[in-house]
């Protein structure tokens, strides 16, 4: 009952910054590109596929089907159904699980799983007050009632709230989160500076190299991540003013990823299944884990994929040295950089439970196609950007590759995955 | 090229044209323009096709719909209809029936040759009717074209009218109902920049006949290609008949079916009882 599950493809648009070229798409226009995308790249077109699951950290209420209408406007069939899942920025690698595990069970023979977020089409809700107002007034059964709703309407209920990217038990911002736990581990500004740098650099070689060809499909006349600066330096970068932690704070614009648009789709199959399709198995999904942290009781808010890391690693036998190629989520340089020290870290390791440090890896293996920092991080995206990414590099180097993925998110947690180039 | 072409150094602003092409013509006689307009190196903007497709709703693609072409080529059936060589005017001219063309997918970056001309002129049993014969072309390849036909009431044509076929409609129980609200009229000027009051105002609808506004029957045209998204390849053709128009605000409703080739749909009353639009759509490769 247990089968092989491998990843045969993927495709992502472009990613940009928020309120750039993507300023007018919604949600529903990036992920329907982006599965169209790889519709057109695995010859599905008109086809069933088993299941699409997607998702997106900022939603509209009415986007409650999210995926399944981003289907409908897709060329698959319409009778492929579709799931919204979320788990913050995290999403498109729990989708990929979801889909891998239905795979895995034999529920399905292949499916996609998704993520897209828009920062530049977000929500704005009306204030907590006025919606109970609004939703009393809708109930009121005469013109007297909903007379008497509206007048306990107030100016200050009609602000209108955007969403924050804020932790709604500590009210501190993810950044905010970050800088504490930057100051906590010790991280100096130039370490931060030199992985941002690194970021850009490798992203832009991998774009040189035409490793994203079979990867991406432009949309709306971008044809490269637009927040993509392959000229950066740790110099230029060294000039930027802090943006968290206050005036001596470490974390800047530059270290730091920007709020992005864009959306990402992965396929993945039986062998079986990729084989009667002549599409080449890149890497199997091997195993995952998510975990979560106390952070409303101080716990490192980004930190919580550390614990499943350990877990997942000893589980599978296995030590940061049988690791060939590490993802490690640019949520913020700091946030690699506090997880690699907490990765050494024996008394932080044995306080999560593990039986001692997970260890120390070569920094030659780590986000070798440049990661969030430089190609942007569209929260629900991400995890469907790094899964196909990292199968086709692994794929490069050679059956029995293996492959690392950590991705924080929000709430305290985060999600680990392993793949294996077949 | 059989007819002159005069080429437009840019698409013409609505106002003046479309002033001109509201005053109504004294003439009896139905007289067409013989010459085409032509404007080349029409960029798309895509704010302006994002919010087309919202209004309409079309998902945002890097292709464009076939509707938004029409849509760039009407300046140029609003200067044609307010030329003096014309006796017909756009004012009192009812969009009857519509036939568009995508030869290929069209990408929103690319830069658009438009040229309409104005085209078999003909008597009709309630006055005159005549074609808007439009085309979009890139680097001389024509990529889209459509015919738009009008029927001028009260003006003459020597000759005699054809029959009018009508397209055959049974009425069916709606699969979707379409609310438009009151505002929808507005909503499609902003985007499709056709500022023709009928639409949006109730004194100039009533002056036409109409107890309130009425949406363009290129709204609803488009509103009935987009539910069919995904389902017509690349290169289509897509005709239509506006056989009733809708009164804002409305809830209509909309059917589908396949045919040999393709879709037939229609956009109905709420009951489904009766038509207000038509449409055939089929792959044109």
């Amino acid at each position: 009952m247990h089968h092989k599950v491998v990843v045969v493809g993927g495709n992502r648009i472009p990613f940009a910054k928020a309120g750039g070229p993507y300023a007018q798409a919604s949600n529903h226009d990036m992920l329907t590109a982006a599965l169209d995308g790889l519709v057109a790249r695995t010859g599905l077109s008109g086809a069933r596929v088993g299941e699409v699951a997607g998702g997106a950290v900022l939603k509209h209420p009415n986007d409650f089907n999210l995926t399944r209408e981003a289907v409908l406007s897709s060329a698959l069939a319409p009778e492929t159904p579709a799931c919204d899942l979320q788990q913050a920025c995290a999403t498109g690698l729990e989708t990929t699980m979801y889909i891998a595990n239905k795979i895995a069970l034999g529920q399905l023979d292949h499916g996609i799983a998704a993520g897209v977020d828009s920062a530049s089409d977000a929500p704005i809700a009306v204030s907590d007050p006025l919606r109970r107002i609004l939703l009393e007034a809708s109930r009121a059964r005469s013109a007297k009632q909903r007379l008497a709703a509206f007048a306990k309407i107030r100016p200050s209920h009609l602000a209108p709230l955007a969403p924050r990217v804020a932790e709604p038990r500590t009210g501190l911002s993810m950044g905010e989160h970050q800088a504490v736990t930057t100051t906590r581990w010790g991280i100096d500004r130039e370490a931060q500076d030199l992985l941002a740098a690194a970021s850009h650099h490798r992203l832009a070689e991998a774009w040189d190299r035409g490793f994203f060809d079979d990867l991406v499909t432009p949309y709306l006349g971008v044809t490269k991540d637009a927040l993509l600066r392959p000229d950066t330096s740790v110099e230029k970068l060294g000039g930027l003013k802090p943006a968290f932690g206050g005036p001596d704070g470490s974390m800047t614009a530059g270290n730091s990823t920007a709020l992005s648009d864009g959306a990402a789709a992965v396929l993945l199959a039986t062998e079986e299944w990729a084989a009667e399709h002549h599409l080449t198995p890149w890497a199997r999904i091997v195993d995952a884990e998510v975990a979560a942290v106390d952070h409303p009781g101080g716990a490192d808010l980004l930190l919580a994929p550390v614990g499943a890391t350990g877990r997942l690693l000893a589980r599978q036998g296995l030590t940061v040295d049988d690791i060939d190629l590490f993802e490690i989520h640019e949520a913020f340089a700091s946030t690699v950089l506090a997880t690699l020290a907490a990765w050494q870290d024996e008394d932080y390791c044995r306080s999560l439970g593990l039986d001692g440090p997970i260890g120390s890896l070569d920094r030659e293996k780590l986000n070798v196609a440049g990661s969030s920092l430089a190609v942007g991080h569209p929260f629900a995206a991400t995890g469907a950007r790094i899964v196909p990414s990292l199968a086709k590099l692994l794929h490069e180097r050679g059956p029995g590759s293996r492959g690392l993925i950590s991705v924080c998110a929000a709430g305290g947690q985060g999600v680990v995955a392993l793949l294996e180039a077949v | 090229m059989p007819h002159d072409v005069e080429l437009l150094d840019g698409l013409p602003a609505m106002g003046a044209a479309f002033a001109r092409a509201l005053v109504p013509s004294r003439q009896g006689e139905a007289r067409i323009p013989s010459h085409a307009v032509r404007v080349e190196g029409v960029t798309q903007d895509l704010a302006r096709l994002a919010a087309y497709s919202r209004v309409c709703g079309y998902t945002l693609r890097d292709t464009v719909p076939a509707t938004w072409i029409h849509v760039l080529t009407f300046p140029l059936h609003v200067s044609l209809l307010g030329d003096r060589r014309s006796s017909v005017r756009l004012v009192g001219a009812v969009h009857g029936s519509n036939s568009m063309t995508m030869h290929r997918a069209v990408h929103a970056a690319e830069e658009l040759a438009l040229e309409v001309r104005a085209e078999g002129l003909r008597p009709h049993a309630r006055g005159a009717m005549l074609d808007l014969v439009g085309t979009a072309s890139v680097d001389g390849e024509t990529v889209w074209s459509g015919v738009s036909t009008y029927l001028v009431s009260g003006m003459r044509v020597p000759g005699e009218p054809a029959e009018q076929v009508r397209d055959p409609f049974e009425p069916t129980a709606p699969l979707a109902l379409w609310r438009l609200g009151a505002d929808l009229g507005r909503r499609y000027r902003a985007v499709s920049q056709d500022p023709n009051p009928i639409h949006t105002n109730r004194v100039a609808a009533k002056a036409f006949g109409f107890a309130r506004p009425i949406i363009h029957g290129m709204w609803t045209h488009a509103r009935a290609l987009a539910a069919l998204e995904g389902r017509v390849p690349a290169a289509h053709t897509a005709d239509v008949s506006f056989v009733k128009p809708v009164l804002l605000p409305a809830t209509v409703g909309f059917s589908v079916t396949p045919d040999e080739d393709g879709f037939r749909a229609a956009v109905t009353t709420r009951d489904g009882a009766k038509p207000h639009l038509l449409m055939s759509a089929r792959s044109a490769s």
